[in-house]
């Protein structure tokens, strides 16, 4: 079953296509991965995908709805409530401690504070954080602060996690380290997960691959052939 | 590395033109209020001075001299203005010349300020002209001779016999150039000059270190971005002299900018500054003048000041080529941070009945003692900012609250210094607001309003005070006049009343007829019967007094044998009317004070207390305005960087609404707490202030004060509103891109 899905969307920044006519569609549970070059809106149909960017036309859909119709306060609380991020870098509150970042999407859905940080808690063992409850988000190394990062994106069990190079600013084995815990976690939580990515190491964890150049979404397979 | 530094300062893009012109702006502000409040120090001195030559006769060895002129200071009245007269004879060829003539007067000949000149011109001169004998204006005094534009100011001729023959008349060999010390026999003066020094030299004070934060926060303004600029350079190979370099030549161009402009805007409003009646009276521009030591001292100093705090911002810079890469928390302010508001207050503790003499001392005194309670404030408010956010960030449930707290708690330094403007912008408020709301509270109310309408003649000396009918005749029968009565000073065989027992004030003690009394509307009457009371000499009692007059045993009939000790001619409060009786009892009676009423005997003071109030009003506005300016520059600071996780926030759900609230409780939270003990701290060293220089207690606040601090409070909530279209514009979509 679809859960999110692009149909033939178009999107420019100023002078300069973005995405021209992109399709894509993601399973319920589906591990995928977008691959291609810098610039080729990778990043821009990811965004689009979770109602941050609004196509100039075509449809967004997630779970039938249509997102690119929705206002930015609807997408926000889309956001929040259904979709959960993790992106390469500077995501975390540098003045919270780990606990408290990871608590923070409970916090605004409206839990007490003490019933969000424990179920906060919950996720350091699974990722292997004991002991690092406390720390500032400068305290931490790069691996550490993504696991946090991802700690925060699945701790409100969200339907889709967005992830954008999400070991972009990592070295390979603390990459391939944060992946294992990724997929892991979203397989465990039967979350589906949309996985930007330019390093095919990345991206063979995925259930499926495309690519997107020149603002189409190709199929890995229709790729090879042509 | 100078050319390297001026390239970046003025080809580095619009972040750092924003920040030329931001750090420009601010030092141009405090150039030129600085200017302002040190011309305006010299010109208080230079103002008072010009009193000086009027009041010759009190300085020492004033008959020195060749051919010593006779002189006599008379201080007079128009329509509740005073007019400054001075009547003198020459004794020869080389009498001295008071200043702003360019000769003495001869006799039936005056000379007249412009004011008083057109003032003449202007009114019928039963009311006024006719005051000065023959009537010939010979010409018009100069300006230095004249306290402030506006002044109405005469020097009237007279032969010497005319004049030797006055009560009251002195020898002047020498004109005087400042006014004397002491005056023991009255003098034309302004406001003193050592209440207003004292209250100028705090105003600096409170000017200039909201200003010094405003140019502070400006420094700091993209302080990462630039600190990564740095560092980056540091990386490359350069040392940390040429670091320095380019940081100095950055704070250098702009503060040199900011100086320029001071320099200008001081000119541009120092005319209308002039103006302002802060001393009671306006200045003439040329008052507010730029000495050399100012001059260069301002001119050199602030760029130099400017440049050593931007060398301060950055000196973790110049220290590692990493620069502030890693994040950790600093370390937390300490509790010893609260001693310097302590020592502060604790000084002002200490002059409390141990004032000192002289102004100099008073200065020395208080001065320091409210100066180390502002740096107190600023010392103890990351420690108080700290404790607070501490004890918010314990029990937020929100997680806007939680943020902001946390926030707070991490570097509650950044926290205070975006508040800490306006936390002296109130302390400032609070202790001008204290002291003039004490002063004034202290004269109490009246419970009678000042009578316009009644002109009391005083005979204060009572060796020369007329005997027999001191009333010119004809003064009842002028118009507008609706009666005259006459007090008696008591010969030693009419001893006067014991207060009685429980009285707490002095005891009606000039005698008067009832028959005068009788056809005075608003004069309490005498009891039925009684034919001679006891009085005060201008017929009204103190407040607390309700009458009737007690009764004297002295026939009537003798009263005209017994000096007089005042004339009340009560009129119909016209100007007219009262100027017509004042012209008559004046040119009778030429007297240092001439015939005056209540509300000119209080115009005065009113009028001084009146530009207190302003100037404090002033630096209220003004030091809330500057401290404004420093929220916002420091509010859109923040803002700036923490554009990257603001923006992930946003991009994952969070309402722009929970993002202002995190902004809004970041400034709010430190400015409630401080703001508490800077109020508290402010009425506490006005306390202070009053007890020790004025013998007085605070009174508390009126209402204006708590309408100013909620106007303060409310600014700077809207200061903070006005930075929130920023955090939606940086925290938009193009903010999660990875590049």
């Amino acid at each position: 079953m679809t859960v999110i899905e692009a149909r033939d969307v178009v999107l420019s920044f100023g002078e300069t296509p973005a995405l021209r006519g992109a399709d894509l569609a993601v399973a319920e549970g589906e591990l995928l991965a977008i691959m291609g070059p810098s610039g080729s809106g990778k990043s821009t149909l990811l965004h689009c995908l979770a109602g941050i960017l609004v196509p100039e036309s075509g449809e967004i859909l997630f779970e039938g709805r249509r997102v690119d119709r929705l206002g930015e306060t609807e997408r926000s609380r889309l956001r929040r409530d259904k979709f959960g991020f993790v992106f390469q870098f500077g995501q975390l509150v540098p003045e919270l401690s780990a606990q408290e970042n990871v608590a923070l999407p409970l916090l605004l859905n409206g839990m007490r504070r003490a019933a969000a940080v424990a179920e906060a808690r919950a996720w350091f063992g699974r990722l292997g954080l004991d002991g690092l409850e406390e720390r500032r988000s400068g305290e931490l190394s790069g691996g550490q602060a993504q696991r946090v990062a991802l700690a925060r994106g699945l701790v409100a069990r969200p339907r889709v996690l967005f992830a954008d190079e999400p070991t972009g600013a990592l070295d390979s084995l603390t990459g391939e380290q944060v992946m294992d815990l990724l997929v892991n976690a979203a397989r465990a939580e039967g979350t589906t997960v949309v996985l930007v990515t330019h390093e095919p190491r990345v991206a063979a964890y995925a259930d499926r691959e495309v690519v997107v150049r020149d603002g189409r979404v190709h199929s890995l397979t229709a790729e090879a052939i042509a | 590395m100078i050319r390297f530094g001026l390239r970046l300062t003025l080809a580095g893009g619009r972040e750092a033109a924003v920040r030329l012109i931001v750090i420009a702006l601010a030092v141009a502000l405090g150039v030129g209020m600085l200017l302002l409040a040190l011309t305006g120090l010299n010109g208080v001195t230079s103002q008072n001075d010009r009193y000086g030559w009027a009041n010759s006769a009190d300085a020492p060895g004033a008959e020195q001299g060749v051919d010593p002129l006779w002189w006599q200071l008379r201080v007079d009245g128009f329509d509740s203005r005073t007019v400054g007269r001075v009547d003198l004879a020459a004794t020869g060829p080389l009498s001295p010349v008071p200043p702003g003539l360019p000769r003495l007067p001869g006799p039936g000949e005056y000379f007249a300020s412009p004011e008083l000149a057109k003032l003449i011109a202007d009114t019928p001169a039963a009311q006024l002209a006719d005051r000065f004998p023959g009537r010939r204006l010979a010409g018009t005094i100069g300006r230095d001779a004249l306290p402030a534009p506006d002044s109405l100011v005469a020097v009237v001729g007279y032969t010497p016999a005319e004049l030797a023959r006055r009560a009251g008349v002195t020898r002047v060999g020498t004109i005087a150039a400042t006014p004397p010390e002491q005056c023991p026999n009255g003098c034309w003066r302004g406001i003193p000059t050592s209440g207003l020094q004292l209250i100028l030299a705090v105003v600096a004070a409170a000017l200039i270190f909201p200003l010094f934060i405003l140019i502070g926060t400006a420094t700091r303004l993209a302080a990462t971005r630039r600190e990564q600029r740095f560092a980056a350079m540091r990386l490359v190979g350069a040392t940390p002299a040429q670091v320095s370099t380019v940081s100095a030549v950055e704070s250098m161009v702009s503060a040199l900018a900011g100086t320029v402009l001071g320099f200008v805007l001081f000119f541009l409003v120092r005319d209308t500054v002039a103006a302002i009646p802060f001393t009671g009276a306006p200045m003439f521009p040329e008052d507010l003048a730029l000495d050399p030591v100012t001059f260069v001292g301002v001119a050199l100093g602030v760029p130099v000041v400017a440049a050593l705090a931007a060398r301060l911002a950055l000196r973790r810079v110049r220290i590692s080529p990493l620069g502030v890469t890693r994040r950790v928390t600093p370390r937390p302010p300490r509790a010893w941070r609260l001693i310097p508001l302590a020592a502060g207050l604790g000084e002002l503790a200490y002059f409390v009945g141990r004032r000192p003499g002289t102004t100099n001392g008073q200065i020395m005194a208080f001065l320091p003692g409210i100066f180390v309670v502002m740096i107190g404030l600023l010392v103890a408010g990351p420690w108080l900012t700290m404790a607070g956010s501490r004890l918010v960030a314990r029990r937020a449930k929100r997680p806007a609250a939680l943020i902001a707290a946390r926030r707070l708690a991490d570097n509650p330094r950044a926290g205070f210094r975006s508040v800490s403007g306006l936390v002296l912008a109130l302390f400032v408020t609070s202790v001008a607001v204290g002291v003039m709301g004490s002063i004034a509270a202290d004269r109490g109310t009246p419970s009678r309003a000042p009578d316009a309408a009644n002109l009391i003649t005083l005979f204060r000396d009572r060796d020369a005070a007329p005997i027999g009918d001191p009333v010119p005749a004809g003064l009842a029968a002028q118009p507008g006049v609706l009666g005259v009565a006459v007090t008696r000073i008591p010969p030693a065989s009419v001893p006067v009343p014991e207060a009685p027992p429980g009285s707490t004030t002095f005891w009606p003690y000039v005698l008067a007829s009832c028959d005068d009394i009788a056809g005075l509307p608003g004069v309490t009457p005498c009891a039925a019967g009684v034919r001679t009371v006891w009085v005060w000499p201008d017929l009204t009692g103190p407040d607390e007094w309700t009458g009737p007059w007690p009764a004297a045993d002295v026939d009537p009939a003798r009263l005209s044998t017994f000096s007089a000790q005042s004339v009340v001619t009560v009129t119909d409060g016209s100007t007219p009317a009262l100027e017509r009786a004042r012209t008559i009892l004046q040119l009778a009676h030429p007297m240092l004070y001439s015939p005056y009423s209540s509300v000119e005997f209080m115009a005065e003071t009113a009028k001084v207390f009146e530009g207190w109030k302003r100037l404090a009003d002033v630096v209220i506005l003004a030091s809330l305005a500057i401290a404004g300016c420093s929220l916002a520059v420091s509010v859109a600071g923040g803002l700036s960087e923490r554009k990257r996780p603001f923006s992930m926030l946003r991009l994952t759900g969070v309402p722009l609404g929970t993002l202002r609230r995190v902004v809004a409780l970041e400034s709010v939270t430190p400015l409630v707490i401080a703001a508490t003990v800077a109020l508290g701290s402010g009425l506490l060293a006005a306390h202070l202030f009053l007890t020790a220089q004025m013998r007085l207690s605070l009174s508390p606040p009126g209402i204006s004060f708590y309408v100013i601090v909620v106007a303060g409070l409310a600014a700077s909530l809207a200061v903070i509103a006005s930075t929130m279209p920023l955090l939606r514009r940086i925290t938009g979509p193009e903010a999660a891109r990875n590049e």
